[in-house]
Order: structure tokens, then C-alpha cells, then sequence
């Protein structure tokens, strides 16, 4: 047990809003990774022994595993045994309804802007499940949901609650063996939501989660487990952010979507975790390991991502396009600014017939900074008439930064359609003077030229997290100019 | 990999600048090793099929070639007196041209085989021969401020110490390192301040099947001083059995002094069964522009690897390919153009047409470093699959550190257009003339890139030639 304290006075300047530390009594795991660990917390969670096995066996392969080091990143070692891997706000009984949850936890979400309480949200238009560290603290709506047969909770309910839906879709998109932070995350997650959406439903709101990181030295793998039945439909979004501290805090989640025949699946995120200071001191080390198998006819999935956060990103949303017709859909806005660094981009692997996929990538870098695009097509020799599009465009702020573009094209379908571009330029002079001219200052300028360049891929974002995403980027690249 | 190391008795081991570089060399690819699926710059061509256990390396020709430069003497020689290659039943003409049936005068009486030639190139040219990867002597007369010799002549004059081996940097690249190791056959080439040579000067490579599989270096080194204007053509020939299995590694060390225009054209025409990996390394100065057109139409693994290093202000590059291919091979066209200067300038171009159980790879990088502003880089690599089995692998990279740069790559690979097919069609042009119509014009928008007529008339006459 151990209560945190605010570790560092913000002098840097930096608009980071949501670094304050919540002061509330946790319950963690002593720090290191070992067997015992993981017994402890599949313990802790209660969970079924099928799960722990998957778990034991998952560390089994990782110790094999090397930490890839392929992506354009540089970044400290990561030192796996000094990590705390359990961490959960503690609580004297499990709450069953929203009045039950520690005000303390309460106020922190209020403070981030996701109010909890349902009757204070706009008529009924987001459900939530909160994630605090390692723990679901709570989720909205779910009575309204069930009444449709949606199921929308933490994973560990759905462990307890919906064993044999889980124990049929974990790890079915991401096995354990696929890389090595999904290898670890399987072995140590703690937390996430699940959702199912049966057969027909359209899903009458935005799903959404939001995971907080509060505890010191302690790594976040959550798991986020969508299933679309026939012909249904779900919106959902995700949200992150995390306190200000000096070292840097590791997260390594798990997204896996599956979605059936004529199904659709959005997958909306905005992450903002803690990007560091001005000279790159702290920050969130966030490899994420995201994919969807779009497994049915017809069936949809697209991503939309707005990354502003994260000292380092590692993020590869994907899409396996099996069944026949089926398309995928990528869109990213990256913004890195002083010394962030993010490797991102997606693979859409085509293997039934007539998919479709789409990129649409956006990025900009600012200040330090260094970002990579880096995707992957791939036809398999089945995928008769796939059709790809690809764009990758890039702008650059100050002659410090960096922007580089690996796009992997593999085509082993002679009646597929392939097509890549991309472009790097900075914001035109001419542009700017522009805009100088008519008395909108230097700052304002370029904000509304960065804009106008993410356009495309922010009209793609529910209308609630567009807003607060086209805020971010304003924030994230202060300072940048001049 | 017992077959690509081994000792050999080499010319020059007495001199120890250039022994040390040939040491160095030898350790570098010891450390390197072969490039494995999980190397990046090789993660498409897969070297499983080197085969290199047999390959036999020959020994040291340079005192006897010398000495027959020295006689000046005829410059056919065959020990045997005959022709020395086989003709086998069934694997028709061997001569290295693509004939209509029936048009190989080759053995009829009174013809000599054209294998006991020495092949030319349609077009006025300086023409200096290799045979399997040594030097034929002698050489022709170059004007006066253009000077050719053999790579070890070089050596031994000292006048390729200044470059050799520090235009390629071996710790990158494993081939290069290998070739290092067995440095001894190749040309120096030299153009001497502002001489414009008046005719390309090319360099064939002529292999014959023999008993073995042999593997061969070759090393060029070619520098351009202030000024100076030249075309390089290089050729990479091959008669004899198709089942021959030899290794060509080639390393072409390039400088070009402020001002100088280098235009370097290649054809890769090697056995079906045979490996070919070259690796071009440009330095530019200042105002100087360097343009390579490479057609690969041969080879089991064809590699053709161009780096261009834009050193100075201006220095502009244009690097553009083509390749078609069908059966089982590998072809790889790989760039990588480094913009380390402001206002310098790259565009690239290559397409390819890849049929059969083929492979076609195309890996494009442009790196610009920080501080080189104002600069642009264009690349577009655009291939056509002809085939259900045929396979197209691309990796085209930006790799940017300056904000005021304009830098764009694309690509795109289909099939044949099937209306384009039918228009031609119901115009009384068979489906197969049609294919091939709708593929040479595919391939001239890379051939159009040759300025100089002949060369690309001679280079359209490959690409369009259809593959057997």
C-alpha cells in the first residue's frame, strides 16, 4: 500500500492539463515480473484457471522473445523487473453502483472532463467504462445496454460473467506469440473493456473507455475486446491520458476487434498521454498492439486515430480483411512536438476477395521531434480484385524535426489495384503571409493551416471527441512557431 | 557459405594500402555474413537460392593480360583452338541474340560462331571486354584526356588510391565487403578536367557456360573531374547452357568533381539460372548531375543497388530503371538517394512488368539530412503483374530531417488494362500482340528516360524483346 504525492511542480510550461496526480490509497504488486506475479494477479481478479494458463503461458513466450528494435525509436532500455504490473485504487467492497465508488475517483474523472454520473451526460449519448491503473473502476449505461443484449464491461466481469464469449475471442486476433509487448501484455493485463454487440443490434450510443494512469512506476496493459455479430454496429471510442512525472511510465495494451458478416465496427481513439516535458524528460512509452479481423462478408472496421501524446508511440492498428468484401479503413492525425517520437501506421492484409482498404495518414511534427509512418499492403495470392488506396502526407515545423515514411507494399494478386502516395512539405510562407496579412497572428496561422490538413481524417471522428481532438492539436503544437 | 570465401592468389598482396583494404574487406563480410529474410535492406530478396557451396573463383589474370596488352595481340583467344562452348540439342542458339526461328546463321559453314566474337553494341562506342569477369586486352584508342586501365594498373600507378574503396562503405554493405576481399579485375576510368568524350565508352561482360559455376568480382572505378562529361554503358552478357550457375558481384565506385555529367547506363542480361549483384555508389560535387538507367532483364537474383550521395550545392541525380522478368526469378531494384546539401534535386523512376512465378522488388529510399533545404526528391516505381503467380514487393521510403524540402514517392501496381485489351481487340490486333503492345509502351516510359537515341533504341530492343 502506498499513497502518492505530486512529484514535480510543472515549470516547464507545458499545457498538459491532465498531469495532476490523484491522492488515493492503491493496492499494488511489489515490483518485477515473475511467475508469482502473474498468479497474483490472475489471484487478485479471481481469475478462472484457464485464464492463468494462457497467462503462464504467455510469460513462458516472452522470456524467449528480443524487444524489437526495428522502429525509429530511441528510447531508454526498459528495465521489465522494475515495474510495478498490478496497481488498483483500493476499495472496500466492489461497488455495484455509481454512488458506491470512492468520491475521490469520482472528482478525478470529473476533472478529466468524463463525468460518470449518468444523469449529468447529454442524454444518453456515451456509455463509459472507466480504467484507473489496473482496475475498471466503473461503467455507465449498462442497464440500458443489457436491454438490447449489448454487453458492454470491464474484461475481468466479462471473464466471470461471459466466460465461454471470451475464452472464444481472446487472443483469436492477437495470439500471444505475435510480438512482444502483445506477448507481455497477455501475460500481465489487468484490465479493459469488453464489448459484444449480438446479432442485428445497431448499438444506440457511443461506446467509450477511459484509461487513467496514476500509479508511480507501474505499467498499464489493458485488453479491449470488441465482438460484432451479424449485421450489428458499434461506435467506440477511447480516451487516455496520465500524470506528469519525472521517469517514464510503460503502456502496452491489446486491442482486438472481431466483426462478422455485414457488421461495422468504428474504432475511434484520441491518446494523450503524458508527451514529457520541453527537453523529453518523462512521458508515457506506449506500445500498442491494435487489430481487427473483419472475419465475415461484408463486414467493416475502420480506425480513426488522433495521437498527441506519448513520449514514444508504437502503434499499428490493423486490419485482416478475410471475408469476402470486406474493407478496412485507416485514418491518423500524429502530432509530435520537442522531443517526442512515434513509429505509427497500420497493415491492412487482404485475403478474401473484392476488400478494400483505405490510408489515410496525417502527420506532423514540430519542436525535436521524430515521427515515422510505417504500413504494410499485403495481398495474399486469394484476395482476387483487392483494391487499395494509400496516403501519407507530412508537415513539418522547425528544421530540428523529422518525418519519415516506410510504407511496405506486397502484391501477390495480379487483378489488385494498388496505389501509395505521399508527400513532405512544411507550411507554405505564402500561406502564412496569407493569413498574417488579414490580421490572424502567427500561432493562430498555422493552427488553422494544421487543421485544414487534418481535416480529412477528423471528419471521421464522432462529433463529441472531434471537438476536444481539434483542442489538443492547438495545445500540442504551442510554442512550436517562431 | 563455403563457396564465397576462400583463398585465391591475387595480384598485389605486396602492397599494403591496397592489401589492407582487401583484409578489411574480408573481415567486414565476416562479420556482416549473407544477408538473412531478417535484414532489412534484403527482406525481400531471399538468398537461399545463391547456392554458393560450388561456385569456384579463378585465379589472377592481371600478369597475363598484361602481357598480351603488351604483344597487342589479336585479342580472340581460345586455348583449344575451337569455339569452346557446347552446343546442345534442344537448347537452340547460344549466341546470346534473340533470333526468329530460323535466322541463326551462327553454324552454317564459313560463319564464325558468334560466341568466338567479340559482341558489340550497335552504336559507335569505346568497347572494353571481359570475358567471366576478367579483362580482355587490349583496350581501344581514347582521346586524349580520358584515361582507362586496368583496376590493378591503377593501383600500381597509384592513381585510384585517391578513391578506391572510400566511395562504398563495406560496413553497409555485406556484397560490397566480399568484393573488397577479392579487389583485383575491374576498370579505372578517368575524364580529365572539362573533356566531353565524344562517344560512350562501354564495358561487356561476356560469360561462356563452362564445367563450373564460377563467381566472379568486378570493380569499376570511375571519376570525372571538374567539367568533364561522359557515358558509361555497362552490359552484362551471357551464351553457353542455361542451366549455367555462375555469380557476377559488381561494385561501381563513382565520383563526380563540381560540374561534371556522368551518364551510366546498364543492361543486366545474365543467365536464368545465374546471380548478378551490383551496387553503384555515386559522390557528387557541386552543379554536378549524375544519371543511371539500368534494365534488368536476366538472372535468378538480379540485384541492382544505386546509392547516390548529393555531397554539394545543386548536385542533381536521376536514377531510373526498368526490369521485366518471368519464371522464377528474383529481381531487385534498390535506391538510395542521400540529400546531404541544400538545393540538391533526385527523381526517380521505375517500372516493371513481372510475369511467371517471378518476383519483382523495389526498394527506394530518399534521406535528407538536416540543414539540406530547399531540396526535391521524386520517386515513383509502378509495376504490372501478368501472371496469378507472379509476386510484387515495394518499400518506398522518405526519410526526412529538414522542414523546407519538397518530397514526394508513389506507387502502384495492377494489371493489364482489360478495356485497353478489348479496344485493341476488336480493332483486329490478336490478344497477345496487344499484351505486348500495352507492355513496351508500359516499359518506354522508362526507356524515354535514356537521352542518348541509340542507347535507348539499343536498350528498347532488349526490354521488348519477349522473354523465353
Amino acid at each position: 500500500m502506498n499513497s502518492q504525492k505530486p512529484e514535480i511542480i510543472d515549470e516547464s510550461g507545458d499545457k498538459y492539463k491532465y498531469g495532476f496526480v490523484t491522492d488515493i490509497a492503491a493496492d499494488s504488486a511489489p515490483k518485477g515480473l515473475n511467475e508469482d506475479i502473474i498468479r497474483f494477479i490472475s489471484q487478485k481478479k479471481g481469475e478462472p484457471d484457464w485464464l492463468l494458463e494462457f497467462r503462464l503461458k504467455a510469460y513462458e513466450f516472452w522470456k524467449t522473445m528480443k524487444e524489437p528494435t526495428w522502429a525509429k525509436l530511441n528510447y531508454d532500455k526498459i528495465d521489465y523487473q522494475d515495474l510495478s504490473y498490478y496497481s488498483a485504487p483500493k476499495q472496500k467492497v466492489t461497488p455495484k453502483s455509481l454512488d458506491e465508488v470512492d468520491p475521490e475517483l469520482l472528482q478525478t474523472y470529473e476533472k478529466l472532463g468524463i463525468p460518470l454520473k449518468e444523469q449529468e451526460v447529454l442524454a444518453g449519448v456515451v456509455a463509459v467504462d472507466a480504467v484507473f491503473d489496473s482496475v475498471s473502476v466503473a461503467t455507465t449505461y449498462r442497464q440500458k445496454l443489457a436491454e438490447q443484449g449489448i454487453i458492454f464491461c470491464s474484461i475481468s466481469e466479462a471473464v466471470k460473467e461471459h466466460p465461454d464469449l471470451v475464452k472464444q475471442y481472446l487472443g483469436s486476433v492477437v495470439p500471444y506469440t505475435d510480438n512482444f509487448f502483445a506477448c507481455l501484455n497477455s501475460a500481465v493485463f489487468t484490465d479493459g473493456s469488453f464489448v459484444y454487440i449480438p446479432k442485428g443490434i445497431r448499438c444506440p450510443m457511443e461506446l467509450s473507455t477511459y484509461f487513467r494512469i496514476n500509479a508511480k512506476n507501474t505499467g498499464q496493459f489493458e485488453r479491449t475486446l470488441i465482438v460484432a455479430d451479424d449485421e450489428s454496429y458499434v461506435s467506440y471510442l477511447e480516451g487516455c491520458t496520465a500524470p506528469q512525472r519525472d521517469e517514464n511510465q510503460l503502456h502496452a495494451a491489446i486491442v482486438e476487434i472481431v466483426v462478422n458478416k455485414n457488421a461495422e465496427v468504428k474504432y475511434s481513439t484520441v491518446q494523450n498521454w503524458y508527451p514529457g516535458d520541453k527537453d523529453g524528460k518523462g512521458g508515457v512509452y506506449n506500445f500498442v498492439t491494435k487489430r481487427a479481423a473483419c472475419r465475415g462478408e461484408n463486414s467493416k472496421v475502420s480506425w480513426t486515430q488522433v495521437e498527441t501524446g506519448s513520449a514514444v508511440t508504437w502503434k499499428y492498428p490493423s486490419c485482416v480483411l478475410q471475408g469476402d468484401n470486406s474493407s478496412g479503413e485507416f485514418y491518423s492525425v500524429a502530432i509530435t512536438n520537442n522531443h517526442q517520437q512515434a513509429d505509427t501506421g497500420t497493415k491492412m492484409i487482404h485475403i478474401g476477395k473484392n476488400t478494400t482498404s483505405k490510408i489515410i495518414s496525417k502527420g506532423i511534427s514540430a519542436g525535436f521531434s521524430n515521427q515515422t509512418y510505417r504500413g504494410l499492403v499485403r495481398v495474399a495470392p486469394k484476395a482476387d480484385n483487392a483494391r487499395n488506396y494509400s496516403q501519407c502526407d507530412s508537415l513539418l515545423i522547425g528544421s530540428h524535426c523529422g518525418s519519415h515514411t516506410v510504407p511496405y507494399v506486397e502484391n501477390r494478386n495480379k487483378t489488385a489495384k494498388l496505389e501509395h502516395e505521399a508527400t513532405t512539405s512544411k507550411i507554405s510562407d505564402e500561406q502564412l503571409f496569407y493569413c498574417e496579412q488579414r490580421g490572424i497572428g502567427e500561432e493562430e496561422a498555422v493552427s488553422l493551416i494544421v487543421n485544414g490538413f487534418c481535416k480529412e481524417v477528423m471528419q471521421h471522428l464522432p462529433m463529441e471527441f472531434a471537438i476536444e481532438a481539434a483542442k489538443l492539436i492547438n495545445i500540442s503544437l504551442e510554442g512550436s512557431v517562431g | 557459405m563455403g563457396g564465397l570465401v576462400q583463398k585465391v592468389k591475387l595480384f598485389g598482396e605486396y602492397i599494403p594500402w591496397f592489401q589492407s583494404m582487401r583484409d578489411k574487406g574480408a573481415i567486414a563480410f565476416d562479420e556482416l555474413g549473407l544477408p538473412t529474410p531478417k535484414t532489412e535492406a534484403w527482406k525481400y530478396t531471399k538468398l537461399r537460392d545463391l547456392n554458393t557451396d560450388d561456385l569456384v573463383i579463378e585465379p589472377s589474370n592481371f600478369l597475363a593480360e598484361m602481357r598480351v596488352a603488351a604483344e597487342e595481340a589479336c585479342g580472340c583467344h581460345h586455348e583449344d583452338g575451337g569455339c569452346g562452348c557446347h552446343h546442345h540439342h534442344g537448347e537452340g542458339c547460344c549466341c546470346g541474340h534473340h533470333h526468329e526461328e530460323g535466322e541463326c546463321h551462327c553454324h552454317e559453314e564459313g560463319h564464325v560462331c558468334e560466341c568466338q566474337q567479340k559482341l558489340h553494341v550497335p552504336f559507335e562506342a569505346y568497347v572494353i571486354h571481359f570475358e567471366k569477369g576478367k579483362m580482355i586486352p587490349p583496350f581501344p584508342d581514347f582521346p586524349r584526356g580520358v584515361e582507362v586501365m586496368n583496376l590493378m594498373e591503377a593501383v600500381l600507378t597509384e592513381d585510384a588510391k585517391e578513391y578506391l574503396g572510400k566511395v562504398v562503405d563495406i560496413k553497409l554493405h555485406p556484397f560490397a565487403a566480399l568484393n573488397n576481399a577479392y579487389m583485383e579485375e575491374g576498370i579505372y576510368l578517368c575524364v580529365h578536367k572539362n573533356v566531353k568524350v565524344d562517344k560512350p565508352i562501354v564495358l561487356i561482360n561476356h560469360t561462356k557456360s563452362g564445367e563450373e559455376n564460377i563467381f566472379f568480382n568486378i570493380r569499376n572505378l570511375v571519376v570525372l573531374e571538374q567539367g568533364a562529361e561522359a557515358e558509361f554503358v555497362e552490359w552484362y552478357n551471357y551464351t553457353g547452357a542455361v542451366k549455367s550457375r555462375y555469380f557476377a558481384n559488381v561494385v561501381n565506385e563513382i565520383v563526380l568533381g563540381k560540374n561534371a555529367k556522368l551518364s551510366h547506363y546498364k543492361l543486366q542480361d545474365e543467365a536464368f539460372k545465374a546471380n548478378h549483384i551490383a551496387l553503384s555508389v555515386v559522390k557528387q560535387k557541386a552543379d554536378s548531375n549524375y544519371h543511371n538507367f539500368c534494365l534488368q532483364r536476366g538472372a535468378n537474383i538480379g540485384r541492382n543497388e544505386v546509392k547516390v550521395l548529393l555531397n554539394d550545392e545543386n548536385a542533381s541525380a536521376e536514377v531510373d530503371a526498368a526490369y521485366i522478368m518471368s519464371g522464377w526469378a528474383t529481381l531487385d531494384t534498390t535506391t538510395d538517394i542521400l540529400h546531404l546539401s541544400p538545393r540538391t534535386y533526385s527523381s526517380q523512376l521505375v517500372k516493371g512488368v513481372v510475369g511467371g512465378e517471378a518476383k519483382g522488388v523495389f526498394q527506394g529510399k530518399i534521406h535528407i539530412a538536416q540543414d539540406a533545404v530547399q531540396t526535391e526528391g521524386n520517386q515513383l516505381h509502378r509495376a504490372l503483374l501478368l501472371s496469378d503467380t507472379a509476386e510484387i514487393d515495394v518499400k518506398p521510403e522518405l526519410e526526412i530531417f529538414a522542414d523546407d524540402v519538397k518530397c514526394s514517392h508513389g506507387a502502384a501496381s495492377g494489371e493489364l488494362d482489360e478495356n485497353q485489351l478489348f479496344y485493341m481487340q476488336s480493332r483486329g490486333i490478336g490478344r497477345e500482340e496487344a499484351k505486348q503492345i500495352l507492355i513496351d509502351a508500359y516499359l518506354n516510359e522508362a526507356l524515354d528516360k535514356v537521352k542518348n537515341p541509340e542507347i535507348r533504341a539499343w536498350l528498347s530492343d532488349y526490354a521488348h524483346a519477349p522473354q523465353e
